[in-house]
């Protein structure tokens, strides 16, 4: 059975076509996600990410997609993407408080480091706890770009060091997992980290 | 810290084009071929100017940003004639992760920059400046080099940080194109006055000159035009340079 990985299209601010285009390369089949019936046909959910945690979720309410998508987290392997591994959490503070999908026990909050903020560039990833998602890239470099980060302490899976300053990169709970990087601007391993997320 | 080191194409649509002094035009190849190239060769990060969208006060065009993304799976920033937040938007659905503003922040509605900020995120959103020198200080410039702004370089670029910008790309008129070194004054200069990442354009001629910018300005990033496009140096070399002589960059 060939499965679809359905990436959420919410609002303006997603960069769909970029997630799309690596998943395809890693082998996958995509649909775009923009309206809640369409979660019907995947058996698998990548959530994108560019933009402010308080539109993100503002997006997803306005498109109707708000309430399929938190029970189809629940049951579908995910896997959110900077931004939408920020959503996945309780809480964010990126212009205001605003909740958001509840799947993680964390909150979303402004990194405060002695360097400069935004954190942008190739970065390492120290894995802490093995899992199927990260296997085979535990030396790779991955994109970062990103002001705020996820503060949890239950799930992580991956830290990484900026400016000397550890925070969450990857995070899993169960079939949801969170990259705070963008495997789809990572070159060659961000596109197998995509095949171990189809190969789940 | 790894400093990146990020392709930059000067577009005149359908072509690449490497001004000097922003003008004298030359042809150097196809965007999308161009952008492949340095994807292949290690480049960070790809930066597609359209140079001449402001300055004749035509509308983007998305074919050619669309083909050239589709070549990468690295960061992609475009800029060039940028006015709306549905510009903005069209340019992310067409690829783009960042989206580069000058001429019309600066010369009609720094809000701009805000709005973009609140709906894409600060990562997403880069002012470009064109720094021009004067005898004490630096004037934006616009429209690629040729309109005046009467404003001040330092002051604008603390500015657009308050506004929300999460990048700077900073170039020189006086400069560009001419591959005699960066201006390593006015690059010290604006990293050290915010908190943003700055990247510095403009100047580099060969290899001497990117070490001695990072060295001096701490840049978080460089672009590389020139030297690349008449085949001078690879961003492999660069890279392999730069680790040499105990400078981090990426793989």
């Amino acid at each position: 059975m060939s499965q679809i990985i359905g990436v959420v299209n919410y609002g303006i601010a997603g960069n769909i076509h970029s997630i799309k285009k690596a998943i395809e390369k890693a082998g996958g089949n995509v649909q775009i996600i923009n309206h809640k019936d369409d979660f019907t046909n995947v058996s698998k959910i990548v959530i994108p990410g560019v933009g402010s945690f308080k539109d993100a979720m503002q997006e997803l309410h306005n498109d109707d997609l708000l309430n399929t998508l938190r029970k189809e987290i629940q049951v579908k392997p995910t896997l959110g993407i900077c931004l939408g591994m920020q959503i996945l959490s309780t809480l964010g503070f990126e212009y205001g408080k605003t909740e958001g999908l509840d799947a993680l026990k964390a909150e979303v909050k402004p990194m405060i480091v002695d360097a400069k903020v935004p954190h942008v560039g190739f970065n390492k990833i120290d894995v802490v706890n093995n899992n199927k998602l990260l296997k085979g890239l535990e030396a790779e470099e991955f994109y970062f770009m990103h002001s705020y980060e996820v503060v949890n302490y239950t799930d992580i899976i991956s830290l990484t060091d900026y400016a000397g300053h550890k925070f969450v990169s990857s995070i899993q709970k169960e079939n949801i997992y969170g990259v705070q990087f963008h495997p789809e601007k990572s070159r060659e391993a961000g596109i197998k980290l995509f095949k171990n997320f189809i190969e789940l | 810290m790894k400093t990146r080191i990020i392709a930059k194409l000067d577009v005149k649509p359908p072509y690449v084009v490497k001004p000097v002094h922003f003008e004298g035009l030359r042809k150097i190849g196809k965007p999308a071929e161009l952008a492949k190239k340095y994807y292949e060769q290690g480049a960070d990060e790809i930066m597609y100017i359209d140079i001449v969208a402001s300055l004749y006060q035509r509308e983007i065009l998305f074919d050619e940003i669309e083909k050239t993304a589709n070549e990468l799976f690295i960061p992609f920033g475009v800029g060039g004639g940028v006015k709306t937040i549905e510009d903005c938007s069209k340019l992310f659905h067409k690829g783009a992760d960042k989206v580069a503003m000058n001429t019309y922040a600066v010369q009609e509605n720094p809000d701009i920059i805000n709005q973009a900020a609140e709906i894409f995120g600060n990562q997403a959103v880069v002012v470009n400046i064109e720094a021009k020198k004067w005898d004490n200080w630096y004037e934006c410039y616009t429209d690629c080099g040729r309109i005046q702004s009467q404003k001040d370089v330092v002051s604008w670029a603390q500015e657009v940080e308050q506004r929300g910008a999460g990048e700077i790309l900073l170039q020189c008129v006086d400069s560009d194109g001419r591959q005699r070194g960066f201006d390593l004054e006015l690059a010290k200069e604006v990293v050290q006055s915010v908190r943003i990442p700055v990247v510095v354009s403009s100047g580099a001629g060969k290899l001497e000159d990117i070490k001695e910018l990072i060295e001096y300005a701490r840049p978080s990033g460089v672009a590389i035009a020139s030297l690349l496009h008449y085949d001078k140096v690879t961003i492999k070399e660069v890279k392999e340079y730069l680790r040499a002589n105990g400078i981090e960059v990426s793989k």
